[in-house]
């Protein structure tokens, strides 16, 4: 019998990131194959390769042993093959039989909706599914769990034979996963192939019956679920050694925490957090997509409220209302999102670096000396751009990226937060915004960085306390340098203990 | 330190400039005649009346910089006229009393405009959209119908402040435009109003007070129309409930013409006050060619959209050079 899914010789380039080189594997017909990595593996890419919205530069594509060439999404379900995307996409504006059929949709005679048909046909999808919910039930009213199951269910409508879902729990809780298991075991025992990308092993161990492994966009190996444990499995996806730690300690961390979180709570997004960094210190927050480290982060500088638990900076309760109370405080925090928190793509450089500096200042003038404070900053970060009058649409990724952090740096600030502070960055860049996190840890600032890059805080932090699935799992010093290591705080990070 | 006048003011200049010589050259009079559109006169009547849109369009600029749309300043416009005229015809208030009772009746107005967009978090276009309906209806309710004749009561030779009548909304324009485009460019609060425009996240996330910018830029918005609307009741010597019928889209097209961009995050004051001055001479010159009464609202339509599809070409290339 023919594979269902059969990958050869795949490669896939992003400009300059390889992001798959020839990943070779094959998925038999009915078995559930899970596809593991760390972030940047290509496990996405690889599933946007299959269902038609990616085309890769090389190598061939079977299902169900056709070599094809899929253009779009729509190529993809005509060959049986669907999708459960990790972001919901769904139309929350229209009803669950709407969007089950959207872009598919029954028509008659000149384009005429069939609307009963597809009514009654996504009732009965519904109930094959048990879920309950009506048809006519508008998707903006339904928990996010049900939004998941609709993508199940527009899968199942086009007769899909092979389902690919790609992080499908990473916004369900316990409850609502557990659904989705027994979804999908009736979908497996119906004899389709499924296909499950996830960061949770504990979840991959359940489902599936083997084990592809990629890791820097090239294929490691495939196991078999029964001939392998939690532990070897960590240990292809890290696989490499680690870079060498820079050396770091230009100031020894030390005195009270400046710092201090004290069973933090925002539920259902994360319970009982606490953490201190000392003056000088860098603590990295490692978790997987969804493990709550956003989350914490913002409840710290005010955008989301906090349901209980304590903050203490520098030895003073506070609660702040917002980033612009946080950061009159001297706590500041450099946003994940460049594109959407992070930069006026409307204004020029130096309007975007003397914003927070001056808002917290309480300015009500704008200097002329700001000019020169700006293109020092430029300088003094080596970003290039053609000048300080230059908007920040001219400039690279890593550049962009740079203007970020440079603009919160630019307010000195005591307490520095950052999530995933190098995110889709080169490594040039990455570098450098390392050097600004170190050169403001060497001037006493307590550093809390959250990254899900595992490489990135294994270098850079003094400590990593790793959260999973709204919670503290542990901690790791730098100091114990048996425990510092890619594949403890992996375990951490994925696992339940 | 940022430049006062940006390129963007420049090429609005540049079309005024070239809208005023085309005329100049087309209305040309036989020999003899004085000139029908270059003359001192027709100068003044084109400020005087265009000082009405411009004053209200500088609010209208800042509204749309920081994001946001106002449909309400025609409505603000005659409620603040009505309620200066009915004062100082119907009361016997002094003209100062009235006039700072329709300023603060429009600055009323944009309390509740801020207070629906800002604390309801109602969409701008609706918020206006109501405010809009109940200053215009507030307008018919207080006028039952009639006018206040100002005209009848005003001193026969009043000079406001020393000078020609005529001068003072013109001058009042000016000096408008100069106050808030030093305000926008070369205050914090200014370039809050286009970090909000721009990206209201990043500007959250960047310590602005994002509500409190947006509730000030549709207040000093309303207070703008207010002013125009005590300009536009004097000049007309007449407060009424129908004035300014449809000055809303006017004094938006006269923001964009200047530059604004519906997105948000761009756009100038003083742009602002010249697109009014560019519409002020269209609808003063068109009626006098002969036969072209009947175009004269289809030419402004058609300006406005040449002027705004020559600025995103103009736009577009400067991001690629870039």
């Amino acid at each position: 019998m023919a594979a269902a899914v059969e990958f050869r010789q795949i490669g896939k380039s992003f400009g300059a990131v390889a992001a798959l080189q020839d990943v070779t594997f094959a998925i038999a017909q009915g078995e559930s194959h899970a596809i593991v990595g760390e972030n940047g593996a290509g496990k996405s890419t690889l599933l946007r390769i299959l269902v038609g919205g990616v085309r890769p530069d090389r190598g061939e594509l079977r299902i169900g042993g056709d070599a094809v060439t899929l253009n779009i999404a729509r190529d993809a379900m005509a060959r049986g093959v669907g999708l459960v995307h990790q972001e919901m996409l769904a139309f929350p504006n229209l009803s669950a039989a709407a969007n089950i059929f959207a872009g598919r949709e029954i028509t008659g005679r000149f384009g005429w909706l069939r609307d009963g048909e597809m009514r009654d046909r996504a009732r009965v999808l519904l109930e094959r599914l048990d879920v309950p919910i009506s048809p006519d039930a508008p998707v903006e009213s339904l928990p996010v769990a049900y939004r998941q199951l609709l993508q199940v269910a527009r899968a199942l409508a086009s007769d899909c034979r092979t389902l690919a879902l790609d992080e499908p729990t990473a916004s369900l809780t316990a409850a609502e996963s557990d659904r989705l298991f027994a979804i999908l075991d009736g979908l497996k025992r119906r004899g389709v192939t499924l296909i499950y990308v996830s960061h949770r092993l504990s979840e991959v161990f359940r489902l599936c019956d083997r084990i592809t492994v990629l890791r820097d966009g090239c294929y490691v190996d495939t196991f078999s679920r029964d001939a392998i444990g939690a532990d070897a499995i960590v240990q292809a996806m890290v696989g490499r050694t680690l870079p060498p730690r820079a050396s770091v300690a230009a100031t020894t961390p030390g005195g009270e925490p400046l710092l201090r979180i004290d069973r933090l709570t925002r539920r259902p997004r994360f319970a009982d957090v606490s953490v201190s960094v000392m003056p000088g210190e860098i603590v990295g927050l490692f978790g997987l997509v969804g493990s709550g480290r956003t989350e914490v982060l913002e409840t710290i500088v005010g955008l989301q409220r906090a349901d209980g638990g304590m903050l203490t900076v520098d030895g003073r309760v506070r609660t702040f209302r917002s980033p612009r109370h946080a950061a009159r405080a001297g706590v500041v925090l450099v946003p994940e999102d460049r594109q959407r928190q992070g930069l006026f793509f409307n204004l020029n450089l130096r309007h975007n670096l003397a914003l927070p500096a001056a808002e917290a200042s309480g300015a009500r003038i704008v200097r002329g000396a700001e000019r020169g404070a700006a293109s020092a900053l430029l300088a003094r970060w080596r970003i290039k751009a053609s000048s300080v009058d230059a908007t920040p649409g001219a400039l690279s990724g890593g550049n962009q990226q740079k203007v970020v952090a440079a603009k919160w740096l630019a307010m000195e600030p005591r307490v520095l937060l950052l999530d995933e502070p190098t995110k889709g960055v080169d490594v040039g860049a990455k570098y450098e915004i390392h050097g600004m996190i170190r050169d403001r840890a060497s001037r006493r600032a307590a550093c809390l960085i959250a990254s899900s890059d595992l490489p990135e805080l294994l270098g850079l932090a003094d400590r990593i306390v790793v959260m999973r699935e709204g919670r503290l799992r542990g901690e790791v010093s730098a100091t114990d340098a048996a425990a510092f290591t890619e594949e403890r705080v992996m375990r951490l990070a994925t696992t339940a203990s | 330190m940022t430049r006062w006048w940006e390129g963007r003011e420049l090429s609005t200049v540049a079309i005024l400039a070239i809208e005023i010589a085309f005329f100049a050259w087309y209305l040309w009079p036989p020999a003899n005649r004085t000139h029908p559109f270059v003359n001192a006169a027709n100068a003044v009547l084109i400020l005087k009346y265009s000082s009405i849109y411009g004053i209200a369009a500088i609010g209208a600029a800042m509204v749309i910089i920081a994001g946001g749309i106002d449909l309400s300043p025609g409505a603000v416009i005659a409620l603040s006229g009505v309620v200066t005229g009915g004062l100082f015809v119907g009361s016997g208030w002094s003209l100062t009393a009235s006039a700072l009772a329709g300023f603060l009746t429009g600055a009323g107005c944009g309390l509740v405009t801020a207070a629906l967009v800002v604390a309801v978090g109602l969409p701008p276009f609706i918020a206006t959209l109501g405010v809009m309906g109940i200053a215009r209806g507030a307008g018919f309710i207080i006028t039952e119908g009639r006018y206040f004749d100002v005209s009848s009561r005003l001193p026969a030779d009043w000079r406001p402040l020393g000078l020609p009548i005529d001068w003072t909304s013109p001058l009042l324009m000016i000096g408008l435009a100069f106050v808030f485009q030093t305000l926008m460019i070369r205050m914090q609060w200014g370039r809050a109003v286009f970090a909000v425009g721009g990206n209201e996240t990043a500007a959250r996330y960047s310590g602005v007070r994002v509500g409190l910018v947006k509730a000030s830029v549709y207040l000093a918005a309303a207070m703008l129309a207010a002013v125009s609307g005590i300009a536009l009741t004097i000049v007309q010597g007449q407060g009424k409930a129908d004035l300014a019928m449809g000055y809303e889209l006017d004094i938006i097209a006269s923001a964009v013409v200047g530059g604004a961009s519906l997105a948000g995050g761009r756009g100038s004051v003083v742009g602002a006050v010249l697109g009014a001055l560019i519409f002020g001479v269209l609808r003063n010159a068109l009626p006098q060619i002969p036969g072209a009464t009947f175009y004269d609202r289809l030419i402004v339509g058609l300006v406005v959209i040449v002027i705004v599809v020559m600025d995103q070409v103009l736009q577009r290339r400067k991001r690629v050079d870039s």
